[in-house]
């Protein structure tokens, strides 16, 4: 009976938390999906309830900086910005957990010393940088400075993936007949499917989310990415809550759908490799 | 088919612990040989140096004529069977099997006919298209063996592949691999922490003990011949008896005098402890080699003591008597029918024809 009662409470406070958690969202969506005039009292006064879609296609064919436009621009960057650092993170996480070299330990620790560092920090070195090499203003240089950010974390993960994985795998392959480079590619990485996956997901996100260094690196109207555009949809004089509520969803749709389809990998990616 | 000879095998994890030393080994053609011992005995790394996986620090190593110390394992020619059997987790049994032919570059109908062939032997036909976590732990084993016959190897090695099975299960396939070499005949070189294993599946037993090799022999001629207290100790079950003793002489013949008893030693084996006269050794006897007086049928006095029973435990078949002579702990294995009973004193009788004497500073046999 006592076990009865300390279940409810659980589950009466994770509902509790979740209703917290989502109402700034439902509020969003609300606001999304009515006109501006019933708003005018809160979202949450149903009294009158009509629902549009309007602000969506005024958000997305917005006449000053549509976010088709942005959205093309965004995954121009963000897919390479992902692809570009898993390859090549996975690749070190793989040698930092396997191989044994001399700088292997410093190395490691560099690199986690790497992912300490607050980017704010590094804005002016990296506009310099950026603005020497003639990249500023060009979707490369935002995909380099991405994938640089990226490849420590991925590293990070990815070796702590591969350490989770039996030696006697790859020692097996290795038995069989299979060099090092064809280890990597027909057993380590196809066992790391989830792992990979988990860290292109979350690596995806935070360069579709972005908003700080392509604020520094990108100007032109044309070429500003999908978070640089919800800002400017705000009227000098007149803030349309409705429109900037449905760019900010369809912003979401692209990483939420990328969670959803990508499930059952992520989960398995986050728990560690296990043969059962 | 192939031998496999150690010389002088050493190795040196990071230039300071010890794992193998000085190993020298000469594994016949065909052999089933089975390292043995405690775990960090080094069993596993000698078996991983034959098979490439760990870098040898000093010596050779051969497989047939060639030495392989610096051969990579997929040139060598062998075949592995992991403790954890290690198969590929993506690749169905299929595949798992394939593996090895198809980087070999084997054609399709060859791999097709060497996989169903082994699957037939391992009697795993149905499991071929399953992955391996829709595996038990026992077809999961029966792959993994797949796995090395397929490849014809010249070499089998086998690093506990059985330890992770139920006790019943570990009984069946031991069965099943032996009689898969006598039916293969390949060179087989098996790692095991159970000393029955060893005993059930060797050719010859190889004992090791902190990276030294003890003894090597067949199973008979380690359980009745010992080299050293060590490998007497962990040949049998449960193990033999180890009591301080001193040789002495009386009525013009040697016994052997406990804390507990005095018990007379055998004229045939005087001629090696007459040395050691007066002199402090370690007696060793299986339990196996006392029995109760009630059903011993050689039962004399001179090779019968009196002990107080401390704990009996009755196994069904037979029954382990936990006794005190002196202030010496003997476990005895006697008949199931003992009447022998905790706190009560009782007659035990030893065959001295099968005692053992070991050197108290060496440890080694004397006889």
């Amino acid at each position: 009976m006592k076990k009865r009662y300390g279940e409810l409470i659980h589950n009466i406070s994770a509902w509790i938390i979740a209703l917290i958690w989502i109402i700034p969202f439902v509020g969003l969506l609300m606001t999304a999906i009515r006109p501006m005039g019933e708003l005018l009292n809160g979202w949450w006064n149903f009294k009158v309830l009509h629902l549009t879609l309007k602000n969506f296609v005024n958000a997305w064919n917005h006449p000053n900086v549509p976010l088709s436009q942005g959205t093309m621009n965004s995954l121009i960057v963000a897919i390479p910005a992902t692809v570009i650092p898993i390859l090549i993170a996975t690749m070190a996480g793989y040698g930092f957990s396997r191989y044994r070299f001399p700088t292997r330990k410093g190395l490691f620790i560099l690199i986690v010393l790497m992912l300490a560092l607050p980017q704010q920090m590094i804005a002016v070195p990296i506009f310099n940088l950026m603005n020497k090499l003639g990249l500023i203003d060009n979707y490369l240089g935002l995909i380099i400075v991405h994938t640089a950010w990226g490849i420590p974390w991925i590293t990070f993960f990815m070796r702590n993936f591969f350490t989770t994985i039996p030696v006697a795998v790859e020692e097996a392959a290795r038995i069989d007949g299979a060099s090092d480079t064809r280890i990597f590619f027909s057993i380590a990485l196809p066992i790391a499917t989830p792992a990979i996956v988990s860290a292109a997901a979350l690596q995806f996100t935070w360069v579709w989310s972005d908003f700080f260094l392509a604020l520094i690196l990108v100007y032109s109207p044309d070429k500003l990415l999908a978070t640089q555009r919800i800002p400017l949809m705000r009227g000098v004089y007149f803030v349309n809550w409705g429109l900037l509520s449905a760019a900010a969803i369809l912003l979401m749709l692209v990483p939420i759908s990328v969670y959803t389809f990508l499930q059952k990998y992520y989960v398995k990616g986050m728990i560690g490799w296990s043969s059962k | 088919m192939a031998t496999v000879n150690l010389e002088h095998v050493t190795k040196i994890y990071e230039g300071k612990v010890e794992a193998v030393k000085d190993a020298t080994l000469d594994i016949k053609d065909k052999e089933f040989i089975v390292l043995v011992g405690p775990s960090g005995c080094g069993k596993t790394t000698t078996l991983r140096m034959v098979a490439g996986l760990e870098e040898i620090t000093k010596g050779t190593i051969r497989i047939g004529d060639r030495v392989v110390n610096d051969v990579e394992p997929k040139d060598r020619d062998i075949a592995m069977v992991f403790q954890n059997y290690a198969l590929y987790p993506h690749m169905t049994v299929y595949q798992n099997m394939a593996f090895g032919l198809k980087l070999r570059k084997f054609p399709k109908h060859e791999i097709e006919s060497r996989v169903r062939e082994a699957a037939r032997i391992l009697n795993i036909e149905e499991l071929l298209d399953r992955k391996p976590k829709q595996l038990s732990g026992g077809q999961r084993q029966r792959v993994a063996v797949g796995r090395a016959i397929v490849r014809n190897p010249k070499v089998f090695l086998f690093d506990e592949p059985l330890s992770n099975l139920d006790a019943k299960l570990r009984v069946q396939m031991r069965a099943e691999l032996k009689k898969l070499h006598q039916r293969l005949e390949t060179t087989a070189i098996y790692v095991t922490h159970d000393q029955v294993e060893a005993m059930t599946m060797g050719d010859r037993i190889v004992i090791l003990r902190d990276g030294v090799i003890q003894q090597v022999g067949t199973p008979l001629e380690v359980y009745l011949h010992p080299g050293n207290r060590f490998v007497a100790g962990f040949i049998g079950s449960p193990p033999m008896n180890f009591i301080p003793a001193t040789v002495i002489s009386k009525n013009s013949a040697f016994w052997v005098k406990t804390s507990g008893f005095e018990l007379k030693i055998p004229e045939d084996k005087v001629e090696k402890l007459g040395p050691y006269k007066d002199k402090e050794i370690i007696f060793g006897i299986r339990p196996e080699n006392i029995y109760d007086k009630m059903f011993a049928v050689a039962a004399q006095k001179e090779n019968t003591f009196k002990v107080k029973v401390d704990v009996v435990e009755p196994m069904g078949n037979e029954a382990y008597l936990h006794v005190l002579s002196g202030s010496d702990l003997i476990t005895a294995r006697v008949d199931f029918r003992t009447k022998a009973s905790p706190g009560e004193e009782m007659d035990l009788v030893a065959d001295m024809n099968l005692m053992h004497a070991f050197d108290k500073q060496t440890e080694k046999a004397i006889m």
